[in-house]
């Protein structure tokens, strides 16, 4: 009764001129979603029609690997953001395409073969997870895409598996080795190695075992820990012996579960603690607290302002990674190797496709060559320092870091320039 | 010497009592999480795969909680309640309008709660693993190790906090509407039980569990997103070899396992003994299908 009055003749102007009815909803609905499409994005403003390259990535996102996940893309986003600002690659703007892997090589092998197909991006920087790096190797190969290695650290990637279209921008486990070697073996000659018993960890294992004995000491045992072992005392209980130091090979929470325990059990106190520098990552420090202190250890990044990190480009991508990082953590993180690596990776493939003069992905061959000894000169592109692609297996040798922590902080001890590093290549794709 | 002496002087008897002792611990904390797992099962059939995120959540909760106050006993309080609450509210959302539908439905559902509990997390408190102090942080000597005293104060609190929840289901008064539940469901609401908030309890009682746990063990590992998911399949297969809904068997199965995974580490590569847990679940499965502990129908 109350709507009658809508049926009156001097009402229909008032109540069907406004009514809302399906056939306007779907009208100014598609009107809406067209005039979106039509209205530029901030970079299409700033680079008029040029089409963005779309730069694919793999993170991630979900599952065992999310958190160093979530800082890497960090700094991919960092190095994209900073490209675009100044005027893009070759005039055209960079646009990201990041797709959760899950931390599993299967779902992985699925993301890559659509990037590949139907996003059809132009190169890839990414990969954090070992075992999923080398999984979809051959996918980029296979595609002839670019694969900006952006965090996997497995030695194989650039010897036994390596291929034309892979290139590492960073340090990998053998160059450590040879870095770390003469300190380990100066504060004990007999170690013990626990380690992550996947690819990363056994060959980063082996490269320790080569190097440590070429530096006139020995390894005299090792015990393999799966990854995400939450209670590891069964395996740490069993590591007793004749030896001068333990030394750890992990990275993310496991690293904050090795630390944890082995201080519980007092190996830490009996024996020197060494290890990789992923155990120690500023995103651990917090959960470790002062269980790590006095622990040695190598990385190619340290958020710290000494010797050749105490530069004016590095302050200034420390405080624009630490802005971003709090965005995603209220803690405030210090940035991470993560970061670092990634912001890197993406600016090599910017340098190497301006070189080129690279436009599709038929160019591809050309940037191949334009990447390979190319040399990456420290600046605000790459604030942890010099590098170059070696032309042989597409590694780099950058500087390393050896370094103490205590009360929650890192101390630099030494810096060990790339060219002490150099390994000798296990593929030659020059030849 | 015979064969038989050589072979008893040959077994490491500090490295055995080493590892009956990690053994023990080990399947207290175990068996802790898989009697929430077992006990939800057991009452409402439900499988629940957010287990293991209550338990991170419970981690997650006793750490803001800590901060909060500086106290450990308000953080393992707090935490469970706070995740009991949570669970019921769970329950009542998104498991009570399943009652009654194929076992299907509450597994999708409870593994996309579990999907959004670990991505809720990671937004919320970010990639940074969290810390909560241990109360005790002395050590005593066990053999060539120094051993934590609070890993055996975890065991005692396990052991406490299972034998309370025991004691309650046998003479408390949801106790006793849960085990009529459990008996006849039908029957039980005949008699004027009521079942869906019997349901609800249980789920409340076995997130509590999870939370307490999670608590428990943050100490010794730091508190992540993933933190559950390296504790829910072991305790899965506790819960399958303990058999499905049978408590006492749980506890048992996650002290078997957790005892059979230490002791194979002495003579084995350490990563090898884990398949022990397998091997274990896969000969249960085969020859005693309902579980170690519960007859097999024939």
């Amino acid at each position: 009764m109350t709507e009658k009055w809508k049926e009156e003749k001097w009402a229909e102007d008032i109540w069907y001129s406004g009514k809302v009815t399906r056939r306007r909803v779907i009208g100014w609905g598609g009107g809406a979603i067209g005039a979106m499409m039509l209205v530029p994005a901030p970079w299409r403003a700033a680079f008029g029609a040029e089409k963005a390259y779309k730069i694919g990535s793999e993170q991630p996102l979900s599952g065992a690997g999310a958190a160093g996940g979530k800082t890497a893309v960090v700094g991919l986003q960092m190095a994209a953001d900073r490209i675009n600002k100044n005027g893009g690659i070759n005039g055209r703007p960079v646009e990201l395409d990041i797709v959760d892997d899950e931390s599993s090589p299967a779902v992985a092998r699925q993301k890559t073969e659509k990037l590949v197909q139907e996003d059809n991006i132009d190169a890839h920087v990414g990969g954090f997870l070992s075992n999923i790096c080398l999984a979809c190797m051959p996918v980029w190969e296979d595609a002839k895409i670019i694969n900006m290695i952006s965090v996997c650290l497995d030695t194989t990637l650039t010897t036994t598996h390596c291929n034309r279209y892979s290139f590492r921008t960073y340090d990998y486990a053998p160059a450590q080795a040879v870095a770390f070697a003469p300190t380990l073996t100066k504060m004990g000659k007999k170690w013990h190695i626990a380690f992550a018993d996947y690819s990363w960890g056994q060959s980063t294992r082996d490269a320790y075992i080569a190097h440590i004995k070429e530096n006139g000491g020995e390894v005299v045992g090792t015990t393999g820990i799966p990854l995400g072992t939450p209670d590891m005392t069964p395996f740490l209980s069993k590591i007793s012996g004749d030896f001068d130091g333990l030394f750890g090979i992990f990275f993310g929470k496991d690293g904050v579960t090795l630390v944890t325990q082995a201080y519980d059990l007092g190996l830490t106190k009996k024996y020197k603690f060494a290890g990789d520098g992923s155990i120690s990552e500023s995103t651990n420090l917090i959960a470790i607290g002062n269980k790590i202190d006095g622990f040695t250890a190598i990385n190619r990044y340290i958020p710290v302002f000494q010797g050749p990190l105490d530069t004016p480009y590095h302050h200034a991508w420390f405080n624009e990674a630490k802005e971003r990082l709090a965005k995603i953590d209220p803690s405030g993180p210090l940035p991470d190797k993560y970061v670092q690596s990634n912001f890197e990776a993406l600016n090599a493939l910017k340098i190497g496709m301006e070189k080129s003069k690279f436009q599709t992905r038929a160019d591809t061959m050309k940037l191949v060559e334009a990447l390979e000894g190319l040399e990456l000169k420290a600046g605000p592109d790459f604030p942890q320092g010099d590098k170059t692609i070696r032309k042989e297996d597409h590694q780099a040798f950058p500087q390393e870091f050896i370094f103490t922590v205590s009360g929650g902080t890192y101390h630099l001890i030494e810096t060990v320039p790339g060219a002490k590093t150099v390994v000798p290549p296990a593929c030659n794709f020059s030849a | 010497m015979g064969a038989l002496g050589q072979f008893f002087h040959a077994i490491p008897f500090d490295l055995i009592i080493i590892q009956t002792v990690n053994g023990i611990v080990t399947g207290m904390i175990l068996a802790l999480i898989a009697s929430g797992l077992t006990l939800i099962f057991g009452i409402m059939d439900v499988v629940n795969f957010a287990h293991g995120e209550l338990f991170m959540l419970g981690a997650y909760i006793g750490f803001v909680v800590f901060v909060t106050t500086g106290s450990f006993w308000l953080a393992l309080i707090g935490a469970s309640l706070i995740v009991a609450i949570l669970g019921a509210a769970m329950q009542i959302v998104a498991l009570r309008p399943l009652i009654g539908r194929d076992p299907l439905n509450t597994i999708l559902a409870t593994f996309g709660i579990s999907l959004v509990l670990q991505n809720y997390a990671l937004w919320q408190f970010g990639p940074v693993v969290r810390k909560i102090p241990e109360p005790i942080s002395s050590q005593f000597t066990l053999f060539y190790l120094q051993y934590p005293w609070y890993r055996i104060l975890i065991t005692v609190l396990s052991a406490a906090i299972i034998g309370g929840f025991w004691l309650y289901l046998k003479y408390g008064k949801l106790g006793v509407w849960i085990r009529a539940t459990a008996q006849d469901r039908v029957m039980a609401q005949a008699m004027g039980i009521p079942v869906p908030w019997v349901y609800t309890g249980v789920f409340a009682i076995g997130a509590a569990m999870a939370a307490a746990s999670g608590v428990l063990f943050a100490p010794m590992v730091g508190v992540s997103h993933t933190m559950g998911l390296d504790w829910v399949l072991k305790a899965f297969i506790v819960v399958v070899v303990g058999g499905m809904g049978n408590l006492a068997g749980s506890i048992v199965a996650a002290i078997f396992i957790s005892l059979l995974e230490a002791y194979a580490t002495i003579w084995v590569d350490p990563s090898q003994a884990v398949i022990v847990s397998f091997v274990v679940l896969i000969l249960t499965l085969l020859f005693r299908p309902t579980g170690l502990f519960v007859a097999t129908p024939r």
